[in-house]
């Protein structure tokens, strides 16, 4: 558990679905093996079609945010515009290796719409983007939480079957790591809304 | 007439020696070079690298009190940040009058106890009389000493009953043995120890007995990362032992807890921003 992504813990989760997509996150804050809160906020609604969920240590998941909600609101100021979600997937990735040689210990997950085109990007922690895979996943609980994806995602799934696939991938995800847990979040975002669901999961 | 030979006392090597009275039928590990597994994390060489070795990643309590003893035990098995078993028995049965818990290593806990099992019931067939808690908690004390420095990782507690009462001893592998009413053995004592202190009282009922040794455990996992699963209670009468609970789920506990305090349970009281 030595580590400085390790050292907070938390899984994030992010799918793809028929013109809607689906973020979720463990809700734990912890400093190694103690547990410290159980309602860590990890996903950010940076506009009202783009999302941005952060796992690593907590101290740069929160400043991360904040840098990228003062560019998003410049953006908004200077040019008088909404941002595109590729543009914001773009500004991250840039934003994170302006940091090449002294890091931010953060994996973000960007997901949006575009003209009702779901977006979905992720990066490792110097800005490497990847945006062609229909769900990725980031944090501690990552790579458990990436077998129960591969078992239950279908591509093209509606809003509701979307909640509850990447309902079910989090916790069983996060059942297997112990940095993560503590409760779950989930955000669909479809043209018409943003549903946000908090799961009933371990607590332990 | 006690068997006992002096020289047997703290020298692992001696072990190797075939004992012409008894029938030995468990082999012995030639100390001091101990390759093993520990509960929490990765295959070590005599101790391992300090930062990655998290021994005693658990949660066991016990407390004596006037009924008897009681034992609580949570049943989570980890390597690093895996939880490889949420179902690990960690109050091993040593015979129908002495348990011992488990923290640290699996595999040592298992087997020395199983060794104590062995020498126990020798003494009984030899004696006509069981063994008493203190000198089987001895007899343990002696082998780990003997293993001293030589890796083992174990911190256990002895608990059980004889003819002078119900007695509960911590051992552990420096050697150290200590008697006493409360103990709490692994890296959730810390949470475990905050509840049962506050309301340990020695004229407890066996039912709020348990129900303490149930909520300790049960804060202890919540707080704890290397500590959860189920929790399993024993407890020690002047009959013997009784499993009181064989895994009490600790998801169900919380919610419950939560309920019992009106709270939705969520853990969200102060209702922070979701996005």
């Amino acid at each position: 558990m030595s580590g400085i992504f390790e050292y907070n813990g938390g899984s994030i989760v992010g799918m793809k679905g028929k013109n809607c997509i689906a973020m979720a996150c463990d809700r734990r804050f912890g400093q190694q093996m103690s547990t410290i809160t159980t309602n860590y906020q990890k996903v950010f609604k940076i506009q009202d079609n783009i999302l941005l969920a952060l796992s690593g240590l907590n101290s740069d998941i929160h400043t991360f945010y904040a840098l990228m909600e003062k560019e998003i609101n410049l953006y908004n100021l200077k040019e008088n515009r909404k941002m595109k979600p590729t543009t914001f997937a773009n500004l991250v990735a840039s934003a994170l290796y302006e940091r090449r040689f002294g890091p931010f210990f953060v994996t973000p997950i960007v997901a949006g719409l575009e003209n009702g085109k779901p977006i979905l990007a992720t990066y490792d922690s110097i800005g490497c983007k990847s945006d062609l895979d229909d769900f990725q996943v980031g944090g501690t609980g990552g790579n458990y939480i990436y077998g129960a994806c591969e078992a239950f995602f279908k591509p093209d799934l509606s809003p509701e079957e979307l909640e509850e696939v990447i309902g079910q991938s989090l916790v069983s995800g996060c059942d297997r790591d112990s940095l993560s847990g503590w409760g779950g979040v989930v955000y669909v975002l479809t043209e018409q809304k943003l549903t946000v669901k908090i799961l009933k999961t371990k607590q332990t | 007439m006690i068997d006992f030979d002096p020289s047997t006392f703290g020298l692992a090597h001696t072990y190797q020696k075939e004992d012409k009275d008894e029938i030995n039928t468990l082999a012995l590990p030639s100390a001091p070079q101990v390759i093993y597994k520990t509960l929490n994390g990765p295959t070590q060489i005599n101790g391992g690298n300090k930062l990655t070795n998290f021994k005693h990643g658990t949660t066991t309590l016990g407390f004596v009190f006037k009924e008897g003893i009681l034992l609580a035990v949570d049943s989570r098995a980890s390597m690093g940040s895996f939880l490889s078993s949420e179902q690990v028995r960690k109050v091993i049965e040593i015979n129908e009058y002495l348990l011992g818990t488990m923290a640290g290593g699996a595999a040592d806990c298992q087997y020395w106890l199983a060794y104590l099992a062995n020498h126990c019931r020798t003494y009984e067939l030899k004696n006509g009389s069981k063994l008493s808690v203190a000198a089987a908690s001895k007899f343990l004390q002696g082998i780990l000493i003997g293993y001293r420095n030589s890796g083992l990782s174990m911190g256990c507690m002895i608990a059980g009953t004889d003819t002078t009462g119900q007695h509960l001893y911590y051992i552990d592998n420096d050697g150290m043995r200590l008697k006493g009413d409360i103990f709490s053995v692994g890296s959730g004592s810390t949470y475990a120890y905050g509840v049962l202190d506050n309301h340990y009282r020695y004229d407890l009922s066996l039912n709020e007995a348990v129900e303490l040794g149930i909520r300790a455990i049960y804060h202890a996992t919540h707080r704890d990362t290397a500590s959860g699963g189920v929790v399993r209670v024993y407890h020690i009468h002047k009959d013997g032992w009784t499993k009181v609970h064989d895994g009490i789920d600790v998801v169900d506990l919380h919610y419950q807890f939560a309920k019992q305090k009106g709270l939705v349970g969520d853990g969200d009281e102060a209702k922070q921003r979701l996005f």
